[in-house]
C-alpha cells in the first residue's frame, strides 16, 4: 500500500475531495499483469487497455499522433484511464502551460492505476475531473477555455455510456455559446421534400446570428424537370446526371466568392465526390444533413467519405452503416419545427369549412397509406385526404380533395389547425404501418408546433421526443376508428394534449435547436476552427482583450464595433479603404501582405 | 548612365516569380551596378532560388523571401493576429537592412508593390507616385499591352525590365561562374571526357509547354545516332523524373551508355554547374533553359504555346530559338533541324517553325529570322525613347 499512499499524498495538494473518494473506493476493476517490457500492463473485462509487450512505447505514440494538435491556451481532455501511461507521455510532451485533463469515469479503475505504479511529478500537473458526466462538462464550459477532447480508446470500452453523456453534454455547452458569428454557405437540393428543410435550416441559422449564404440550386428546377420529359431514360439520366455536375461546380464557384467557414448541404443538395474532395484539400469544411430515410435513399454509401460530418435522424443501424461506409463523422439530429410558419392560426369559419375535418390526413399517396386509408371511410365523422400522387386510389377519390393537387405550406398549415385530429402515418412502400419504425417525421413535430391534435403511429424515437401527455400514438391501424371516436368526443382533452405537445416543441425542438446542435457537435471536434468561431473568440472584444499593449494593432482592431467578428480579409479592407498605399504605417502593410497570401490560399476555383 | 542619387546608402531589386525571370533578371541587375557601383544593391528574391544568385558578380545581398511562411500566417491570424503580426515583425527584422533609398520592383502584382512600400525609406515612400512611378509605369503599362495584344514587339523582357529600373542594357550578356559544389558521383564525370554534351531540359513549369516525352527520346535517340561524341543529359525537377525514365527506356541498349539521368537529383547549384559543363542546352521556354545560359551553355528553344521569342527568347548572343506558328501544341517537332544546328552549325527549315537566331546590340538583345534585321532595331530605339526619353537623352549628350 505504500505506492498507492505515496501517489494519493501526490495527488492531495491538488484535490482532496478526488483522494478522499479514491481511498473509499474498493477498486479491483483492472486485471495487472507484466508486460514483456517489464512494466506493469492491465486489462479490464478480459480486454487488455495498454500493450502486453512495451506499454510505454505504446503510449509515447499515442502522445506523438494527438501532441501536434493541441494548442496554446486550451484544455485537453483526455478520455480513459487505464494505467495512465498515454497521460503521463501527452503531459511530457506538450507545453507545461497547456492544461492537460483527465475524465476519471470510474474511481474503481483509478484505485487500481494508483497501485499499480507510482506517478511521477507529473501527476501534479494534472486536472483530474471526477463526479457525474454532465457535472463535469459544465465545469469545464464554464471555464471558457477552448476544449480538445482526446480518446484513448482501449481504456474506454467499458464506459461508453459516461463518455457519450459526457460528450453530450459538452456540445450542448458548445451550442449554447453563441458569442461567435460563423459564415455557413447552405446548400439546398434541386427540388423535392428537403428544399423546404433548407429553408427552416437558414432561418434557423440566422436566427443563431450566423451569416448565411444561401446556394439556391431550386432555381434551376425548371430545367430539370423539362429533362425528365426525355422519353429515353439513359438519355434523361445521363442529361440530369451533367446538369448536377454542372450545379456541383457552381455551388464551387458561389463558394469561391466567399469562402466560408461550414458548408452544410441538405440531403440531394447537388455535390459531387470529386467537388467535395476538393474542397477537403481547399481546408473548407464540408457538412450533410441526410433528411431521408437511409434505407430508401441510398446514395449517401457511395458519397460518405466525401463529408467531413454527416448529420441522419436514425440512430444504431444507421449510423454503424454509415461510419462503414466510410463517413469520418456521423452524428444523430432528429427532424423538428419551424415556429414561424409551424404555428397556430386564426381561421375563418370559411377558411374553418374549407380546411377542416373531424379527420384529415396531408400526404402523398404511399402504398400503405392507399392500402390503410379505405378503413377510414363511410365512418360517422368526417374524412378528408390532402396532397398529391393518389392517381388510381380510387376507392378514396371521394375524400379527395382539390383533385389531388399538390398543395402549399399555408394550404397545409390550414389544413393542420382546422383539423378536430390530423392523421400521421409515416410512408412505407408495404401494405401496412411501417415495420421499420426507428425515425420520427418532420410532419410530427410540425403538427405539434401547430398546437394540432394529431394521431401517430408509433416510432422508436417517439418517446425521446414527447410522453404519452404530448402525443397520441397507435401501433395497429385497426387502433385508429376507436380512437378517433374516443378523442373526438373530447375537445378539451384533446386541446390540452396538443398545447403540451406546442410547448414541447418550442422548448426543444425547433431547427433552432437542431442547428445549435449540429454546430455543438462540429465547434466540439474543431475546438480551434467553428469552436473558436462559436466561443467568440474571432470577435472585435476578444481579438483586442488577447493583443494588449501592441498599440498598432489595437488601433487597427478598434476601428471595428464591439461584437463584431473580425476576419483578416476584414481588416485588410478596411485598411484598403483609406486609399493610397503610400501613406499607411508599416503594421497596415504587414497584414495587407498577410491578406495576399490568405486570399491565395482560399482561391478555389 | 548613372541613375538618380539617392541620399540612402543601398537599393534593392524585387523579383519575386520564376526560375526564368529571375534569370532574365540579371541584365538589370547587372546594369544598375554598373550604372551605381557606389550603391549597394540588394536582390530580394523568392527563397528557393536565392541560390541562383550566390555567384552574381557585385550584388549586395541576396534576400530570400519565404512566401511559405507567410502563406501559414495568414492562416493562423484569426487564432492568434497579435503573434503572427510579432512574427511577422521579426521575419522581417530579421532579413537586415530595414529600408532602401532606391527600390526596382520588376513584378506588377500587390506583393510586389507591398514590398517596395515596406523596404522604402520614408522619403521614397513619399515620393513614390512623383518619381519612381514615374520611371516604371510607362514599361508596365507596354508589357501589359504586349502581354494582352502581342502586336509586333521586339523590346526583350529582360531589356524592359532594364528600362523599368531606370538604366540601359549593358550590351552583353550576363554570364556566371559555376558554383563550387560537388555533383552525385554517377553524375560527376558529365563533361569531363571530350564530347558533345547536350543537355535537354525534360520539363516545363506549366503543362501547356511541356514537350512530350516520346519527342524526347526521339531526339535523344536521332542526335546519338548522328554523332558519336554525343552524350545527353536529362535535365529536371523531381516532377520530371517519370519522364526521364521513360526518355532512357525509349533508346536502344547500345546508347544508354551515353545518356545521363540527373531529374530530380540535382539541387540548383548542382544544376547550374551540370549546365556550364554541357556545350548546349535544349528545350521550351523554361527556367533551366535560360539558367544554361547564365551558365555559357548555348541555348536552343522549342517556343509554342504562349512562348514567345522576342519576349522571352534566351537572353544573350548566339542562341536559337525555334517558334512555332500557332498556339496549338505542335504535330511536327524540329528534331533533325535542331541536330543539324548542333552537329553541323548548319540552318534548316522546319515546316510550321521559324527559326531565329539572337545578338545583341546597345538596346539588349534582338532575334533574327534571317530575313534581314531592317526596321527592327529603329522600332526598339522608337520604344526606348517613348518609354525612357530622359536615359536615351543622357545617352546622346
Amino acid at each position: 500500500m505504500t505506492l498507492f499512499n505515496d501517489n494519493i499524498a501526490r495527488l492531495a495538494a491538488g484535490d482532496t475531495s478526488l483522494t478522499a473518494a479514491v481511498k473509499t473506493s474498493a477498486g479491483g476493476v483492472l486485471t495487472i499483469e507484466p508486460a514483456r517490457s517489464g512494466v506493469p500492463s492491465a486489462r479490464r473485462a478480459g480486454r487488455w487497455i495498454h500493450s502486453a509487450y512495451d506499454p510505454i512505447r505504446e503510449a509515447e505514440t499515442w502522445a506523438e499522433t494527438h501532441a501536434p494538435a493541441c494548442r496554446e491556451g486550451e484544455t485537453v481532455v483526455v478520455a480513459g484511464v487505464g494505467l495512465l501511461y498515454h497521460v503521463e507521455a501527452l503531459r511530457k510532451r506538450v507545453a507545461p502551460e497547456l492544461v492537460v485533463a483527465v475524465l476519471i469515469s470510474d474511481l474503481d479503475e483509478f484505485h487500481d492505476a494508483l497501485v499499480a505504479r507510482p506517478l511521477g511529478s507529473w501527476a501534479e500537473n494534472i486536472l483530474w475531473l471526477s463526479g457525474t458526466p454532465v457535472e463535469i462538462a459544465d465545469r469545464l464550459s464554464k471555464t471558457g477555455r477552448p476544449l480538445r477532447c482526446l480518446s484513448y480508446a482501449p481504456a474506454m470500452h467499458s464506459d461508453t455510456n459516461f463518455h457519450s453523456t459526457f460528450e453530450q453534454a459538452l456540445q450542448r455547452g458548445i451550442a449554447r455559446q453563441t458569442g461567435g458569428q460563423l459564415t455557413i454557405a447552405l446548400v439546398g437540393p434541386i427540388y423535392g421534400g428537403s428544399l423546404p428543410i433548407a429553408r427552416y435550416v437558414r432561418r434557423a441559422l440566422e436566427t443563431l446570428g450566423h451569416k448565411v449564404q444561401w446556394i439556391d440550386h431550386s432555381v434551376h428546377a425548371s430545367s430539370y424537370e423539362a429533362m425528365g420529359a426525355l422519353k429515353d431514360a439513359r438519355n434523361r439520366q445521363l442529361m440530369q446526371g451533367r446538369l448536377a455536375e454542372v450545379l456541383s461546380q457552381w455551388t464551387l464557384a458561389s463558394l469561391a466568392e466567399s469562402p466560408p467557414d461550414l458548408v452544410l448541404s441538405l440531403a440531394q443538395a447537388p455535390l459531387t465526390l470529386p467537388v467535395l474532395e476538393h474542397l477537403r484539400r481547399k481546408k473548407l469544411l464540408t457538412a450533410m444533413w441526410f433528411v431521408e430515410n437511409y434505407r430508401h435513399l441510398t446514395y449517401w454509401q457511395q458519397m460518405a467519405p466525401g463529408y467531413d460530418y454527416w448529420f441522419v435522424f436514425q440512430q444504431g443501424a444507421c449510423l454503424d452503416a454509415f461510419r462503414q461506409a466510410g463517413a469520418r463523422h456521423v452524428g444523430f439530429l432528429p427532424m423538428a419545427a419551424d415556429p414561424e410558419l409551424h404555428r397556430p392560426m386564426d381561421l375563418s369559419d370559411e377558411e374553418r369549412r374549407t380546411y377542416g375535418a373531424d379527420v384529415s390526413f396531408v400526404g402523398a399517396g404511399y402504398a400503405n397509406r392507399r392500402r390503410l386509408f379505405p378503413a377510414l371511410l363511410r365512418r360517422p365523422w368526417s374524412f378528408k385526404l390532402w396532397g398529391n400522387e393518389w392517381d388510381g386510389a380510387d376507392e378514396l377519390h371521394s375524400v379527395l380533395q382539390l383533385n389531388g393537387a399538390r398543395i402549399d405550406t399555408d394550404t397545409c398549415m390550414k389544413v393542420f389547425n382546422a383539423t378536430a385530429i390530423n392523421l400521421n402515418v409515416h410512408s412505407t412502400t408495404g401494405a401496412s404501418l411501417d415495420p421499420q419504425a426507428d425515425f420520427v417525421n418532420p410532419r410530427t413535430f410540425e403538427l405539434a408546433a401547430c398546437g394540432a391534435f394529431q394521431l401517430v403511429d408509433s416510432r422508436s424515437q417517439l418517446p425521446d421526443f414527447f410522453t404519452d401527455r404530448e402525443i397520441l400514438s397507435f401501433r395497429n391501424f385497426d387502433e385508429v376508428p376507436g380512437l378517433v371516436e374516443r378523442w373526438l368526443g373530447d375537445p378539451a382533452a384533446r386541446q390540452a394534449m396538443a398545447a403540451a405537445a406546442r410547448e414541447r416543441v418550442l422548448g426543444a425542438h425547433t431547427y433552432v435547436h437542431r442547428m445549435r446542435d449540429l454546430l455543438g457537435h462540429i465547434g466540439f471536434s474543431q475546438p480551434d476552427r467553428v469552436g473558436a468561431v462559436l466561443r467568440g473568440d474571432r470577435q472585435q472584444e476578444s481579438l483586442l482583450s488577447r493583443c494588449a499593449g501592441d498599440v498598432p494593432l489595437e488601433s487597427l482592431l478598434k476601428e471595428f464595433p464591439a461584437g463584431q467578428r473580425v476576419e483578416l480579409k476584414d481588416v485588410a479592407a478596411r485598411i484598403r479603404s483609406k486609399g493610397s498605399i503610400m501613406t499607411l504605417k508599416r503594421e497596415e502593410l504587414m497584414v495587407l501582405m498577410l491578406d495576399e497570401y490568405r486570399s491565395e490560399t482560399r482561391d478555389l476555383l | 548612365m548613372r541613375h538618380e542619387s539617392t541620399q540612402n546608402s543601398r537599393a534593392l531589386l524585387i523579383q519575386l516569380a520564376r526560375l526564368g525571370d529571375l534569370v532574365q533578371s540579371l541584365p538589370a541587375i547587372e546594369a544598375l551596378v554598373d550604372a551605381a557601383p557606389e550603391t549597394p544593391l540588394d536582390v530580394l528574391c523568392s527563397a528557393p532560388l536565392a541560390t541562383v544568385l550566390g555567384e552574381a558578380r557585385n550584388i549586395g545581398r541576396v534576400i530570400p523571401w519565404d512566401g511559405g511562411r507567410w502563406r501559414a500566417w495568414g492562416e493562423q491570424w484569426s487564432e492568434d493576429p497579435n503573434g503572427t503580426l510579432r512574427a511577422a515583425q521579426a521575419y522581417l527584422a530579421g532579413l537586415g537592412e530595414s529600408t532602401y533609398g532606391r527600390i526596382y520592383p520588376l513584378n506588377q502584382h500587390n506583393r510586389s508593390l507591398l514590398l517596395t512600400h515596406l523596404f522604402s525609406s520614408p522619403s521614397v515612400r513619399a515620393d513614390w507616385d512623383d518619381r519612381s512611378e514615374a520611371r516604371i509605369r510607362p514599361w508596365t503599362e507596354y508589357l501589359r499591352h504586349i502581354a494582352t495584344r502581342r502586336g509586333n514587339n521586339r523590346v526583350h523582357l529582360a531589356d524592359a525590365w532594364c528600362g523599368m529600373s531606370g538604366v540601359r542594357p549593358r550590351g552583353r550578356a550576363p554570364l556566371l561562374q559555376p558554383p563550387t559544389v560537388d555533383l552525385p558521383d554517377d553524375l560527376a564525370s558529365i563533361g569531363e571526357r571530350q564530347g558533345l554534351w547536350v543537355a535537354l531540359v525534360t520539363g516545363a513549369g506549366e503543362a501547356d509547354r511541356c514537350i512530350p516525352a516520346t519527342t524526347w527520346g526521339r531526339w535523344t535517340h536521332e542526335f546519338l545516332t548522328r554523332t558519336d561524341e554525343g552524350q545527353v543529359v536529362l535535365i529536371g525537377s523531381g516532377r520530371e523524373r517519370e519522364t526521364g525514365q521513360a526518355i532512357l527506356e525509349s533508346i536502344p541498349a547500345l546508347f544508354q551508355g551515353r545518356v545521363w539521368d540527373a531529374t530530380g537529383r540535382t539541387s540548383i547549384p548542382q544544376l547550374m554547374k551540370l549546365l556550364h559543363k554541357c556545350r548546349w542546352v535544349i528545350g521550351a521556354d523554361t527556367g533551366p533553359l535560360h539558367l544554361g545560359t547564365l551558365m555559357g551553355s548555348r541555348a536552343i528553344g522549342f517556343y509554342f504555346s504562349h512562348a514567345r521569342v522576342h519576349e522571352t527568347g534566351p537572353y544573350g548572343e548566339g542562341h536559337w530559338v525555334y517558334q512555332h506558328a500557332a498556339q496549338a501544341q505542335p504535330e511536327r517537332w524540329p528534331i533533325m533541324e535542331s541536330i543539324a544546328l548542333i552537329c553541323d552549325d548548319q540552318r534548316r527549315a522546319a515546316s510550321d517553325w521559324t527559326l531565329w537566331r539572337n545578338r545583341m546590340d546597345q538596346w539588349g538583345t534582338s532575334f533574327d529570322d534571317g530575313s534581314g534585321q531592317e526596321g527592327v532595331e529603329d522600332a526598339r530605339a522608337t520604344v526606348w525613347r517613348t518609354l525612357s526619353p530622359t536615359l536615351c537623352e543622357s545617352v546622346a549628350a
